[in-house]
């Protein structure tokens, strides 16, 4: 019996002892940096998503009222300024307000401006908040003096203050009894974004003075802020530093109107 | 009064550009055209016409210079004892012309000494009467007209007939503002007022002795400061 030639027993080819390696490696690289890079995109969308609806809470939080709203919503009248006729027209709005009359006051005046925010709106302004706050003081406007009396050096508690009107001759007197100056905070943020001119800023502050006069009586003056102090003007133009009226703003019975002209 | 004589603010200026109109023309700009084309309508006409600003940025005419205040804008005015004080703005809401007065009650005279803030409510009657002769002239000429009061310093401290003449668009473009034909058309029709204001206008009466404290609801009161 011959054996059988016996097939050479393959030779093992030199193999570079890290060239299995490499190769997996890099595959591993690839996924490994594409899993990071998911990450990392998924991490970065979740911080900017997460910060969109902080400010948008924020937002929402900023537009509400102060006090919880009573559970049945009122009927109100918010005067609703429109540019192209210059014009301002009632329009009756169910909404909730709080209880307190600042509140009330800040919750009409963020709907009214709310309202101009829309799309289409006959009277855009820039969207969101607008009023930082309301203050209400009766008038007239009193400051107060420490009596002379005392010596300075008595505790507070002691010491009395005496109310003293003010003597500037052209102050404006109060209507009745009860009547109240309302300072409106308006924030910059929002007053930056105005738009300029003569008759848009008008409007807008016409439409506020028509609106709490129509829902909150007892308030007589307005004063405006910005951000607590004292401004010129609206957004150029209409004047922030004197003290306005509360009246019926839709309706020009002075004889604005020209007489009709027949061409 | 000086009857012939009419006074023309050309609102904002240098620094202050007033409302950007669109992406290359500004307030200042457009008020200041306007202007020039009235002056010289109103010199056709045989008026002299003092204007506030003919340059861009105004020096004070106070010591010391510096930039034309409103308040200066006012002293420029009340010195000329003109027939009618017009001071020109432009905006891009709306169209047409919006024609406003100032927002004070009237008064019945005029005090010896005005207050700075309210010197134009003696002078009310004579700028309601102003605004309906500029208003029935721009309607006759076809343009759109907004009229009104408003509260726009310095208006209250004009002692003179006094308007705002706020120049808006002609139609949807809002460069139709930079138009000549329209600035022409609108120039055209407040000269021709002025023309026949100068035949109307009366100086209001003066009151002799010192003005009562305001009790009307229409007063200015800067120095009331509220302390919330």
């Amino acid at each position: 019996m011959s054996e059988g030639r016996q097939p050479a027993p393959r030779r093992a080819r030199p193999v570079s002892p890290h060239a299995g390696m490499q190769k997996i490696q890099r595959r591993q690289r690839i996924v490994f940096w594409c899993l990071m890079l998911c990450i990392f995109a998924m991490g970065l969308l979740l911080a900017i998503e997460r910060h969109r609806e902080r400010q948008r809470i924020e937002a929402l939080a900023e537009q509400m009222p102060i006090d919880a709203p009573t559970a049945v919503a009122k009927t109100v009248t918010l005067d609703l300024a429109n540019d192209q006729d210059g014009s301002i027209h009632p329009e009756v709005r169910q909404i909730a307000l709080p209880q307190a009359v600042n509140a009330r006051a800040r919750a009409l005046i963020d709907h009214l401006l709310a309202a101009y925010a829309l799309p289409g709106a006959a009277h855009p302004l820039p969207p969101g908040p607008a009023v930082a706050e309301v203050f209400l003081l009766p008038l007239p406007v009193t400051g107060y003096v420490a009596d002379p009396s005392w010596p300075a050096s008595s505790s507070a508690e002691y010491r009395t203050a005496t109310p003293v009107a003010s003597n500037d001759p052209v102050a404006l007197q109060p209507q009745r009894h009860g009547g109240e100056l309302a300072v409106i905070d308006l924030r910059n943020s929002w007053v930056n974004q105005h738009p300029s001119g003569v008759e848009v800023e008008s409007l807008t502050l016409k439409s506020i003075l028509g609106t709490l006069h129509r829902n909150l009586p007892q308030i007589e003056q307005v004063r405006f802020l910005v951000d607590g102090q004292a401004r010129e003007t609206l957004a150029g133009h209409a004047d922030l530093l004197r003290t306005y009226i509360v009246r019926d703003t839709t309706t020009q019975t002075d004889g604005d109107a020209p007489e009709p002209v027949h061409p | 009064m000086q009857r012939r004589v009419i006074v023309l603010d050309p609102a904002h200026g240098g620094s202050d550009p007033g409302a950007q109109i669109s992406d290359t023309t500004s307030e200042k700009d457009v008020t200041l055209a306007l202007a020039f084309r009235l002056r010289a309508m109103l010199a056709a006409r045989g008026f002299t016409v003092v204007m506030t600003r003919d340059s861009d940025a105004p020096a004070s005419p106070a010591p010391g210079g510096g930039s034309l205040t409103l308040d200066d804008r006012a002293g420029v005015a009340n010195h000329a004892h003109a027939a009618a004080c017009l001071v020109l703005h432009a905006s891009s809401s709306g169209d047409g012309v919006h024609l406003y007065r100032s927002e004070l009650d009237a008064t019945p005279a005029e005090p010896i000494v005005p207050p700075w803030l309210t010197a134009q409510a003696a002078w009310i009657p004579q700028s309601r009467l102003l605004q309906r002769e500029i208003a029935g002239a721009l309607m006759r000429s076809g343009i759109p007209l907004v009229t009104g009061s408003v509260s726009v310093r310095p208006m209250d401290s004009l002692t003179c007939p006094a308007l705002i003449v706020e120049l808006a668009p002609a139609d949807e473009d809002v460069d139709s503002m930079n138009r000549t034909g329209y600035q022409q058309q609108v120039a055209r029709a407040i000269a021709g007022a002025l023309l026949v204001w100068e035949g109307q206008v009366q100086a209001p009466p003066q009151l002799w002795v010192a003005a009562a404290p305001r009790t009307s609801p229409a007063g200015h009161s800067r120095r009331t400061a509220p302390h919330p």
